[in-house]
Parts: C-alpha cells; sequence; structure tokens
C-alpha cells in the first residue's frame, strides 16, 4: 500500500520528463561538442604556437602567438598551388559524376526489377569486404602498365591496362562509381514512398525523366550527403595517390603535405598546420551544404489518405 | 510481337541495366580482377618479387594455426566488432534523434558533432596519444594512473573509444538524412490515432529507419573488421600483440616484413572477407524478419 | 540557382577530364624552310643528343635535406645535361609503395636502400651489381668507410652505395648534470658509471629519470654487444637471442626502469624519448644523429652533449644505421644512373651534405673535415662506427625485431624473468626461422 502511494502517477512522471528533458538534452549536447571539439582545438592550438615552444603550457590557448607554421606550409614548396588545384581537380569531378553514379544504380536497386539483381547486390556489398591491401597490386597494374606486358596477338599490340600512371586520371576513373555511394543511395530510395514516381508512371513519364524530374529533386539531402562524403573520401585519399602519381607536380595536397614528416623525427607544429589547412575544404564544403540538409518537399507535402 | 506487359519488363531491365552500367565497367575492369587476382594468391607461396608458387591449401592452414592469428588477430577483432558497432549506432542514433528536434543551435551542433569526422588521422593520433598518456588528462580527470595505449589490458579499449569518437559523426549525417524523410504525414496519421511519444518511436520512426540502419550497421560490421588505421599509427599491433587486429596482420604479412608473405596475407584477407559476409547476411536476415 | 551550380560542376568535370587526357608532349616538328635565291647557302643543324632520362626515388626527407638534394641534382645536371634526373619522392609508407612497385616491374632506376630491408631485395635479384660500372668511372669501394660498403655487399658483389650513416651516442642534458653536481660523462665510460649517474640523476617524483630504456629493437641490442654476445648467428640461420650474454644485458639494461633511474618514454607522456629528452625528463638517453637537428628546432634552448656509448664488461659496442643508393636490375640507363650515384657520392657532394649538418658522410676521409671540430656531436656519431655492427638481422629481420621487442614489454609490462622471457623469444623466433 505505501509503495503505491510514494509512486507517481504516469502523468506526472511525463511532466517530469517534459520540465527535465529540455536542460538534459542540452547538457548532454554541450558535453559531446566539447569531447567532439577538444581535439581539433588542442592541435589549432599546437598549430599556432611556434615550434620553439610547443612543449609549454599553456596548451589550451596559443600563448606565443604566430601564424609562422601556416606560413612555412603554404611557401615552403613552389609546388603548394598545384596540390591544391590537383586536389580540388579531382576531388570535385569524382563528387559530381560519383554522386549521380551511384544515385542511378542505387535508384534500379531500389525500384526496378531485373534478372541478378539480388545476387549483383551482394556481389556489390561483398566487394567493399576484401581488404584494399591485396587487391592494391592488381588494380596498379590495370590502371598502369598492363596486367600482362607487351601483349601482341598476330601483330597488333593489345593494352591490358590504363596506361594512367602519373596521370590524375588514374584517381578520377576508378572513383566513378563505388559500392559505398550504391548501397547508400539504394536504402535511401528504398525508405522514401514511391507514390510520386508511380503516379508519373500512369502520367506516361519515362523511367529516365522519372528519375531526372522527379527522383532526383526528392533525394537532394541523401545525395548532399553522398556528395560530402565521396568529396571527402577522395580529398584524403592517401595510399592509391601515392602509389600511382610520380612526379611532385601531380601529387594531390595529402601526398604533398605528408613531405613535412620526417624520416626519424617530426616537427609536429607545422605538420599539424599542414593537416588543419588540408580539412578547410571539407569544412567548407560541409557549411556549404548545411544549408540544402533540408526536409525534401515532396515529403511534406504528399497527403496520405 | 511482344506484349505491352513483356514490353514494359524488358523496358525496366534496360533501363535498370543502363542505370548500372558505370557499376558494371568498374566491376568488370578493375574489382572482379583484382579480387580474383589476390584470391588466386592465397593458394601460393609469394613474395612480390619472384613469380608466385601454387601450395594448394597450406597458406589457410597456416593461418588458422598461427599463433599471432588465433590468440590475437581474431579475438581482437571479434571483440572489436561486438563492442564498436553496437555502440556507434546507437550513439550516433541518439544524436540523430535529439538533432531533429526542434531545438536551438542546431546547425552549430550538427556542425559540432561532425568535426571529428573531419579531423585527420594525424591529429588524431597525437591528440589522442597525449589525451591518454600516463600523465594525460584523461588520468588526471579521473584519478588514475593507466599508460592506456601501453597496457595489453586497455590498449584495444582506447582504440575502440578513439575510433567510436571518430565515426560518429558520419553516422550521425546518415541517419540525420533518413529522418528528415521520413513522412510527417505518418507522424501526423499516428498522432491522431492518439500514439504516445514512445509508441510513435517504436512503430513508425524506427520502422521507417530500418534500411538507414541496415546500411549504418553494415558499413560499422564491414569497417570494423577491417580496422587498421588507427592501430597502424598509434599501437603497431602491440604492446604484446593486444592491438593485433586481422588487418593488421594482413599489412604485415604483405608489406611490413623484411620477408612478405602475400600469399598467406591474401588467405588472411579472405577468411575475412568471408566472416564478414556471414555477418552480414545474418544481420540482414534479422533486420528484414521484423518486417 | 540549381542551374548555375550545375553549369559550375559540369565546367569542372570537363576541366578534370582534359586536364588528365593531357599529357606533355615532346614531340619536334620540323618545318621545312623554302630557298628562293640560289645562292648555295651552307646550314648548319645542330641535333640535340639523345636525352636520357633516369628517375630517382627515395623516401621524403624534411624539406631542408630535400632542398639538398635537389641542390645536388641541379649541379649534376649542369655537367651532365644529356641525363635527364626525374626526383620523385614518395612522401608516406616508403616501403610499402617501393615493394608494389618493383613487384609490378614499375619502379624507378635509383633508389634508397635501408641496410636492414636490403638482405630480402639482393637475394630476390631486383638490384643491379654495381661492380663494374664503379670500374668504369674508377670508383673504388675503398674511398667508402668499411662496415657500410661491406653491408651492402652480397655474394661478393656491391649492391649499393651508401649515402650516409648514423650510429648511437649517450647524449646528456648538461643542466641535470650540473643540477646533480655530476661530471660530464666521457668516451671511456663504463656500465658501473652510467649506473651511478642514472642513480643520482633520478627524481620519479618530479617526473625526471636518469635514462631512458624504451623496449626498442633498435636500442636494446647495442648493451648485448657491449656485453659480448650476438642477436644472431654470423650466418643469420639461428637466433642467440636466449643466450647469457644476451640475458645479462637485459637484466642490466631493464634494471634501471625497476630501481626507478630510468624510465620509458610513455611514463613522462611521450610517445618517443627523444622529446622527453628535450623537455628534460630524462637526462640521458641513447639515440642516432637525428637527435642533433631534431634538438636544435625544436628544444633550442637545450643545453646537451654527446659521448661514445658506455663500455660493458667485454668492450665496445654500437649499431650502424645506413642507407644506399641502388639501381634497378630493370633500369634501361644503367649508365646514366651509375653517373648520378656517382656524382651525388663524390667527395664534393658529400661534403656539402656533411656541413649541411643532416647527415654523415660514408667516404673514411671526410674524417677529417672541419665540421668535425665545431660539432663535437657530430664526431661521436661519426666515431662510432668504428666497431660498431649494422642493424641488420638477415632475411628475417622484422620477426627478430618484433620478438625482442615483445620480450623487453614482457619484463616491463608483465615482470617476466628476463631469462624465461629471451627463451620464449628465441623459441618463438625459431619456429619462422625453421619454417
Amino acid at each position: 500500500m505505501t509503495t503505491m502511494a510514494r509512486a507517481l502517477p504516469r502523468r506526472d512522471v511525463f511532466a517530469l520528463w517534459d520540465r527535465l528533458k529540455m536542460p538534459l538534452f542540452y547538457g548532454v549536447l554541450i558535453l559531446w561538442t566539447i569531447i567532439s571539439i577538444f581535439p581539433f582545438w588542442v592541435s589549432v592550438v599546437y598549430s599556432l604556437k611556434p615550434v620553439a615552444n610547443s612543449y609549454d603550457p599553456p596548451y589550451l590557448w596559443p600563448v606565443p602567438f604566430t601564424l609562422e607554421n601556416y606560413r612555412t606550409v603554404l611557401t615552403q614548396f613552389e609546388l603548394f598551388p598545384r596540390w591544391v588545384l590537383n586536389s580540388a581537380v579531382v576531388a570535385i569531378t569524382v563528387m559530381v559524376i560519383r554522386t549521380l553514379f551511384c544515385a542511378m544504380g542505387g535508384y534500379a536497386f531500389a525500384r526496378l526489377r531485373f534478372p541478378g539483381k539480388d545476387l549483383l547486390f551482394t556481389l556489390t556489398l561483398f566487394t567493399m569486404m576484401v581488404p584494399g591491401q591485396v587487391t592494391l597490386i592488381p588494380q596498379f597494374l590495370i590502371i598502369g602498365p598492363g596486367v600482362v606486358r607487351n601483349l601482341t596477338i598476330g601483330g597488333v599490340k593489345i593494352p591490358t591496362g590504363f596506361g594512367l600512371l602519373n596521370n590524375l586520371g588514374a584517381l578520377i576513373l576508378p572513383g566513378i562509381v563505388d559500392a559505398f555511394g550504391l548501397f547508400m543511395m539504394t536504402q535511401f530510395y528504398k525508405s522514401i514512398p514511391s507514390e510520386l514516381e508511380e503516379a508519373a508512371l500512369v502520367d506516361g513519364l519515362g523511367r529516365f525523366g522519372i528519375f531526372f524530374r522527379i527522383v532526383l529533386p526528392i533525394s537532394q539531402t541523401a545525395l548532399l550527403t553522398l556528395a560530402l562524403f565521396t568529396f571527402q573520401g577522395t580529398w584524403n585519399a592517401f595510399m592509391w595517390p601515392l602509389i600511382v602519381l610520380r612526379s611532385p607536380e601531380k601529387f594531390t595536397l595529402p601526398i604533398g603535405l605528408q613531405w613535412f614528416k620526417g624520416e626519424y623525427y617530426t616537427l609536429y607544429s607545422i605538420v599539424l598546420a599542414g593537416s588543419i589547412f588540408n580539412s578547410l575544404p571539407i569544412i567548407l564544403i560541409f557549411f556549404l551544404f548545411q544549408r540544402y540538409f533540408i526536409r525534401s518537399v515532396a515529403v511534406t507535402g504528399l497527403k496520405e489518405a | 510481337m511482344f506484349s505491352p506487359a513483356m514490353r514494359r519488363k524488358l523496358s525496366e531491365w534496360l533501363t535498370a541495366y543502363i542505370f548500372l552500367a558505370p557499376w558494371f565497367f568498374i566491376l568488370f575492369v578493375f574489382i572482379i580482377f583484382s579480387i580474383g587476382w589476390a584470391f588466386y594468391l592465397s593458394f601460393t607461396d609469394y613474395n612480390l618479387f619472384s613469380p608466385p608458387k601454387w601450395v594448394g591449401l597450406t597458406q589457410y592452414i597456416r593461418v588458422l594455426r598461427d599463433r599471432d592469428f588465433l590468440q590475437y588477430a581474431l579475438p581482437n577483432t571479434l571483440k572489436y566488432v561486438a563492442v564498436v558497432v553496437p555502440t556507434q549506432t546507437v550513439i550516433s542514433l541518439i544524436i540523430a534523434f535529439a538533432l531533429d528536434q526542434n531545438i536551438r543551435f542546431r546547425r552549430f551542433f550538427r556542425t559540432a558533432f561532425y568535426v571529428p569526422s573531419v579531423t585527420s588521422s594525424v591529429v588524431i593520433s597525437l591528440i589522442f596519444i597525449w589525451l591518454f598518456s600516463k600523465v594525460g588528462i584523461i588520468n588526471q580527470i579521473f584519478g588514475l594512473k593507466i599508460d592506456w595505449l601501453n597496457s595489453p589490458t586497455y590498449a584495444l579499449p582506447t582504440i575502440m573509444m578513439v575510433n567510436i569518437w571518430s565515426t560518429i559523426g558520419t553516422m550521425m549525417l546518415i541517419f540525420l538524412a533518413a529522418l528528415q524523410d521520413i513522412p510527417v504525414a505518418l507522424y501526423e496519421a499516428a498522432q491522431i490515432d492518439g500514439a504516445n511519444r514512445l509508441q510513435i518511436l517504436r512503430y513508425v520512426t524506427i520502422p521507417a529507419l530500418r534500411p538507414a540502419i541496415f546500411f549504418v550497421v553494415t558499413m560499422g560490421v564491414i569497417g570494423c573488421f577491417q580496422v587498421f588505421d588507427q592501430i597502424y599509427v598509434m599501437t603497431a599491433g602491440g604492446p604484446l600483440g593486444a592491438t593485433t587486429t586481422m588487418a593488421y596482420l594482413i599489412y604485415k604479412w604483405a608489406f611490413g616484413s623484411t620477408n612478405i608473405q602475400m600469399g598467406r596475407a591474401s588467405a588472411v584477407a579472405f577468411i575475412l572477407s568471408l566472416m564478414i559476409l556471414v555477418v552480414v547476411l545474418i544481420q540482414r536476415r534479422i533486420i528484414e524478419r521484423e518486417e | 540557382m540549381y542551374r548555375k551550380a550545375f553549369a559550375l560542376m559540369a565546367l569542372v568535370v570537363v576541366a578534370g577530364l582534359v586536364l588528365t587526357a593531357c599529357a606533355p608532349q615532346t614531340v619536334t616538328v620540323t618545318v621545312p624552310v623554302k630557298e628562293t635565291v640560289q645562292v648555295p647557302v651552307e646550314k648548319t643543324v645542330v641535333v640535340p643528343a639523345e636525352r636520357v632520362t633516369v628517375r630517382l626515388s627515395g623516401w621524403a626527407a624534411n624539406p631542408q635535406e630535400t632542398a639538398l638534394l635537389e641542390s645536388l641534382l641541379y649541379r649534376f645536371s649542369v655537367e651532365n645535361p644529356d641525363i635527364i634526373v626525374k626526383y620523385e619522392p614518395i612522401t608516406g609508407d616508403y616501403w610499402q609503395a617501393i615493394k608494389t612497385l618493383v613487384g609490378a616491374g614499375e619502379e624507378p632506376d635509383i633508389y634508397y636502400m635501408d641496410i636492414f630491408q636490403f638482405p630480402f631485395f639482393a637475394k630476390e635479384g631486383v638490384l643491379l651489381p654495381l661492380d663494374d660500372l664503379m670500374a668504369s668511372t674508377g670508383t673504388s669501394r675503398d674511398v667508402f668507410i668499411p662496415d657500410l660498403i661491406n653491408a651492402f655487399t652480397y655474394e661478393g658483389k656491391t649492391y649499393g652505395i651508401p649515402k650516409d650513416f648514423n650510429t648511437l651516442a649517450l647524449f646528456y642534458n648538461k643542466d641535470l648534470f650540473d643540477q646533480a653536481g655530476l661530471a660530464y660523462p666521457t668516451d671511456n665510460w663504463t656500465w658501473d658509471d652510467l649506473k651511478a649517474a642514472a642513480q643520482k640523476l633520478s627524481q620519479p617524483d618530479k617526473n625526471i629519470y636518469g635514462l631512458g630504456v624504451p623496449a626498442d629493437p633498435g636500442r636494446f641490442p647495442i648493451f648485448v654487444f657491449q656485453n659480448g654476445g650476438r642477436i644472431m648467428t654470423e650466418d643469420f640461420s639461428d637466433t642467440l637471442l636466449d643466450s647469457p650474454e644476451v640475458v645479462e644485458a637485459a637484466r642490466f639494461y631493464t634494471g634501471f626502469y625497476f630501481d626507478k633511474s630510468g624510465a620509458l618514454p610513455s611514463d613522462v607522456g611521450e610517445g618517443w624519448q627523444g622529446t622527453a629528452f628535450g623537455k628534460g625528463n630524462f637526462a640521458m638517453v641513447y639515440e642516432g644523429g637525428w637527435l642533433i637537428p631534431y634538438l636544435n628546432q625544436q628544444f633550442p634552448n637545450l643545453k646537451y652533449g654527446a659521448v661514445l656509448p658506455p663500455k660493458g664488461p667485454k668492450g665496445y659496442g654500437n649499431l650502424i644505421f645506413t642507407v644506399a643508393y641502388v639501381i634497378s636490375k630493370n633500369s634501361k640507363n644503367p649508365e646514366a644512373a651509375w653517373k648520378v650515384i656517382e656524382f651525388i657520392t663524390n667527395e664534393a657532394s658529400q661534403t656539402t651534405v656533411l656541413e649541411s649538418g643532416f647527415a654523415l658522410p660514408s667516404r673514411a676521409a671526410l674524417i677529417n673535415h672541419p665540421y668535425f671540430q665545431s660539432h663535437p656531436e657530430s664526431a661521436t656519431i661519426f666515431r662510432g662506427a668504428t666497431g660498431a655492427t649494422p642493424f641488420m638481422w638477415g632475411l628475417y629481420g622484422s620477426d627478430v625485431n618484433e620478438k625482442m621487442g615483445q620480450a623487453l614489454e614482457r619484463i616491463y609490462l608483465k615482470g617476466q624473468d628476463p631469462e624465461a622471457s629471451f627463451r620464449q623469444a628465441a623459441q618463438e623466433l625459431r619456429e619462422i626461422l625453421g619454417k
């Protein structure tokens, strides 16, 4: 009897929750914000202090302050602007092409029926499961010198590779579509209702028209998210460009920035300044796209029966 | 010649193949050959500089008997997946829910939470080594004296924490995108039916998120089974094998030794791929059965 | 709004595709000259000699060292206009990249070879023997420090020209020694002197320790040598890690940690003892010549000195770390490649390298260069090569390092007895060697 009297009636539990909810929410959010930003902030501070003072306190505020490390990063190598340009060209090109192709492929997986679909989808997933270390060399051969050198059949030289070594094309071509993006867009298209498309089908609009005029605009958020991920992944790619690019003037920015890392020791102030600089374009793209992370119009406008 | 229904079906097939043409190109030109080659290598003794020698299943047997594999790589990898995948999925889902509410400064929080994903791995490894050092901040806050990354007991959990921290932002964004596309009408209908908040969550939101959850969990499983980068930079598989994972063994045997064992590395790679495939297929069953 | 963005993107895509499609063309077009005057004119056309391209690759050292190498290459190109040298530094994981390139047959003509990795490359026959090329320019093996050129000799043939080397020295913090009232170390120090000093210098409550003793297979072996022992047998077919000399050396080395006269870098929150030394946490460390430019830039106010590693019960011992230029077996222009190597390792070039302070030359004659008078620490490192052992453990070198490191880690982290720990390491290593 006493326990029953002590227990709060359900209504009051909800009321208490309602009052505590907001401060609790904000508290957790702020805590996680600090945890998320702290490492980045510390590295910014580190990069704004002179090399000789890196290990002196304070660690959370740049005193003494200097922009010398950034100046070193930007001016030490003549080729620096070229590296930025290379990275930008590759990242933007891949971002645009891959987002489009993955959206098309994802739509096919999600909406269309065709023979071999399930098998193909599982195969697509499987390609992500094989670690890249063991496929590095064959992919290198295909993009470059060829799987079989000097293959001649009947006097005709048959190329078994693309010969794109030391060429930015080696970074772009294998990236025009990838399993991750396909998978993401497939799942996304599976989760949005298909009424609009079906209505358009009935109206006689062809599949291509439906895709470009209806589906793409609806999937704006997902497309931008995929574009952001693609840009980031391509911009930061390291292992593959390291092997296929040779001349310093073809380097992308991450490869060039590694130059500041020494064989036996590293002056981290400069390396950190470089890597923060390298993150700036991604942060920029994130801000640019954020404005468009809105609820898609079609979804809010639908009137369910 | 063809009935209209048949023509529609064929046109659907054709559209699908055209839409997937770029993927077919990449798949057949780059990927299938590379995977096939690596698979072939797993049956050979290959040191990269001399031609591969066929040895049948020897490499697989060697791997399954190898001490480093059985004592460290396999259990560490399984532990890692079992802990990290649920944790990162649940936390990023909760955060996405929180940010989907009508709270103030939503855009600020969303940007802040994405910063870990933008932070480069150089920064991450440097700062976390510093944070988790014997005289670092974590020890100071909690009054401990643990040398986290050099302790055979705590090194792997530390790597887990670092990776959870750095991947939550990405998964949060995916969940946010998925949440934003749940039709408002569904919520309205549920509310009209008298459902309370918990029921809406359980019967409207989560089911609508199912494809996104499948995506995040699958990518999480794939990524966690292949965890390598942070370990390579922060602990080099140590101390005493505590952070040696299957992917780390692959690297060590493929490139990291003075005595290259590419065939054995390939064998580990395919054992790993098989394990991932099994796990993903199982979880697909689970998620789809609930439909 | 979308249109503009789309157009911009399309433009960039096109630009990208165009840029990649355009490869530099080096086609010369001859334009016929039409002569309308009947006056016979003699025209001399100078045909440029065949220009040969040589690719040179290595890991990317810091920008200053890169500038140094590029200046040497520039000097070379002035004297040899018919050879174009393409410098292609690898800025990331060098060994993964170079092994991939060699495996795919796309390696550069000249690249860096570390002594530690050399046995595998030599055995597999992917390197070009240099003796004939050396004879063609009259370069003798004798001008190089014997230990270095011998390190890159396999089955009697020379495969690499050492470009520089490093040894370990005992670096000490002058201020901490002054505070403790101790005399600075000398080249005649012994293990006892080292131990006594470390004990007096340690103040654990202030986070100051006498000696850094990391579980590092790149440091520990010198104690084995100083105790008269070896890590591997001469032909590298078996290990001597479980020999009493090694165990005693391990007991001495790890002893510093257990009586708090020494510590691991992670004990003071650092990953590398070089940083701990610079911060003043370690009074003494065993490090190589790379510490010198590091300290000069990162800790310019530190007062330090360097002496040869103290002698053990059986005398002096040290490690030699060295890197050589090698030529690929598949090089299409081995003579040109050799000319490049010969130039950048000749006395003039090596003198330039020495004076820059970044590396020690491999030519024995340069021991008398005045640079060493004004840079005693570098002189110590240079002298360290006499009686030292190359850091190379044969084909299974990385496994040896791994087992050695793990043996030390077990002693530190699990308190295992050195004898048991090294016996385990030797056992595990023999399993690998036997396979």
